[in-house]
């Protein structure tokens, strides 16, 4: 049994084929699933440049694992606010968001090196985040949180998965430029008027809310490779940065789809399968890349 | 500030904790002349760019009303990156996402600032794909838009190979000589500032020295602002040079 199953079934027979499983996800009761897993892909998809370019890989990884507290938080909270059912989500979000600004503040001011931080920062988090799990409910359903929980996704999750693509989205609209001339000089871009370290708070914001809602579909563990395998993929194929953020975006949404049909057709977590088949489409993208003399420059 | 001065420094101190990275300096840049700004490593050089350019906190008083385009350091980004030359350039030229696409104006501009510095062909060519001699062409043009009247190079000739660098210089002289263009050029290669600058602005954190480059640049001057580690001798391209062979590390960035 699948981990995040829900089974697929078609007018109350169990899914077993992919005509099957594109029915339930077209036009079933799994809808609710492939806009999720869609709109994931599409948030991670735009954001995987920028991410790339400016390094920030373990930086999202270390805001993923601050989740569970963050989640945890919320639900020791609504024990004292009977009623409010989004509170966990809120509390996710805005505990990633927090946990974000720390990591940033302190690169600011520490001495010590960003690895370091972010590893202290990626364990201590997740140690909290477990202690207070553990203290709500035990580790029941903590599978769920690592590995998400994507075939149980139902509408209001994909609402919210809706809002973090168009977050996503309006950071790459608004700022891609001005944050990719950081990627490549800070001190160009301030010489050019780019207000460096407003930017850099706001793509740490706006990247701890798009990782904290994305946990909730894909999990702690799965979050970060969607948004390093997509750009990582796409640089082996392509020579521009236009290049690379539309087949970005193209890898992602295959890797999401592909990954929801093969989980299913395996018995696979979901999840898990996803980030396979992204980081297969990766080692293809690799060996095409090398046969066209680009290797890992494109 | 004198009349033919394009920017004028009043005690310009620049602290970092207690340590004084830049030092009480006061100095005039003069208008169309190429200074160069030379100093052994960590002198404060890079630095004082970055105050000129309002980049970092300083005390005392900068005048001027000129606008600076600015040559950084060789950039500390991952060559691997899919970018071309083309797009680099669009990132402040043009406010829909790069990522979206090149709008015709961008376009236009990117290649009108290409040919100034005979980079046309390089448009398409990916940045981290360039070598030294055209990243610094590059980079040139970047800091052309906006028609500077104040160019600040922080070290352009690192990396570079002797042809491209003769074509660099020559490109700087242009400028200089053909649209007023005040350059500041930082610089380890004490033979090129000797050749073709006409300033020279000497720092070791203090101002050590200022004035014509021929009558600054003698041995005893430059042991006295690098420390007396000098070496004169050929190189392979011909005439005698005198080359600071301290670390290879820069100031900042």
């Amino acid at each position: 049994m699948r981990m995040d199953m829900a089974t697929p079934t078609i007018t109350g027979t169990r899914a077993t084929t992919m005509n099957d499983y594109v029915a339930y996800y077209l036009a079933g009761s799994g809808s609710a699933v492939l806009v999720s897993v869609l709109c994931v892909a599409l948030a991670s998809g735009a954001l995987s440049p920028i991410v790339v370019a400016n390094r920030m890989a373990f930086f999202s990884d270390a805001v993923a694992h601050s989740s569970l507290a963050g989640v945890a938080l919320g639900m020791l909270m609504s024990a004292w606010i009977p009623g409010l059912t989004t509170l966990p989500v809120l509390t996710m979000a805005g505990f990633g968001v927090c946990v974000a600004l720390v990591i940033a503040t302190l690169r600011q001011k520490s001495p010590l090196a960003l690895d370091t931080l972010l590893g202290v920062a990626m364990a201590g988090s997740l140690a909290l985040g477990l202690v207070l799990y553990h203290r709500v409910r035990g580790y029941t359903d903590l599978h769920g949180f690592l590995l998400g929980q994507v075939s149980l996704l139902g509408w209001a999750d994909a609402a919210l998965m809706a809002i973090n693509a168009a977050i996503s989205l309006a950071l790459v609209a608004l700022f891609s430029n001005k944050l990719t001339l950081i990627a490549v000089s800070r001190n160009l871009a301030q010489a050019r008027g780019v207000s460096v370290a407003r930017h850099e708070y706001l793509l740490i914001v706006m990247l701890g809310l798009v990782v904290s809602i994305s946990v909730k579909a894909v999990g702690i563990l799965m979050v970060n490779a969607l948004l390093v395998v997509p750009a990582a993929t796409a640089r082996h194929l392509v020579r521009s940065f236009a290049g690379l953020f539309w087949a970005s975006m193209a890898v992602s949404m295959i890797a999401g789809v592909a990954g929801l049909l093969i989980g299913d057709l395996l018995n696979l977590p979901t999840a898990p399968a996803i980030v396979s088949t992204s980081v297969i489409l990766f080692a293809a993208a690799w060996v095409v890349g090398t046969l066209r003399g680009h290797g890992g420059q494109a | 500030m004198a009349p033919e001065d394009l920017l004028t420094l009043e005690h310009v101190t620049v602290r970092v904790g207690d340590r004084a990275l830049v030092d009480n300096v006061s100095l005039g840049l003069p208008r169309g002349k190429l200074v160069a700004l030379i100093g052994p490593n960590g002198a404060g050089k890079t630095t004082l760019l970055r105050a000129i350019l309002g980049l970092t906190a300083f005390e005392g008083h900068i005048h001027t009303h000129a606008r600076i385009g600015y040559v950084p350091q060789a950039l500390q980004y991952d060559r691997t990156l899919p970018m071309t030359v083309l797009e680099f350039m669009a990132l402040s030229l043009q406010r829909m996402p790069v990522a979206f696409g090149i709008s015709r104006a961008a376009r236009q501009q990117v290649l009108s600032l290409l040919e100034l510095v005979g980079a046309q062909k390089l448009a398409q060519a990916r940045l981290g794909a360039l070598s030294g001699g055209e990243l610094q062409r590059v980079m040139l043009a970047g800091a052309l838009q906006g028609k500077p009247e104040l160019l600040l190079l922080d070290e352009p000739a690192a990396g570079v190979d002797i042809e491209g660098e003769a074509t660099f210089h020559d490109l700087i002289l242009r400028q200089v000589r053909d649209h007023g263009v005040t350059v500041v050029l930082v610089s380890h290669d004490l033979s090129v500032v000797s050749e073709i600058t006409d300033h020279v602005i000497c720092l070791n954190r203090k101002l050590m020295c200022e004035g014509n480059a021929r009558d600054l640049l003698t041995a005893e001057r430059i042991a006295e602002v690098f420390g007396g580690h000098k070496a004169v001798y050929g190189h392979a391209h011909g005439h005698g040079h005198t080359h600071d062979h301290g670390h290879q590390g820069h100031d900042h960035e």
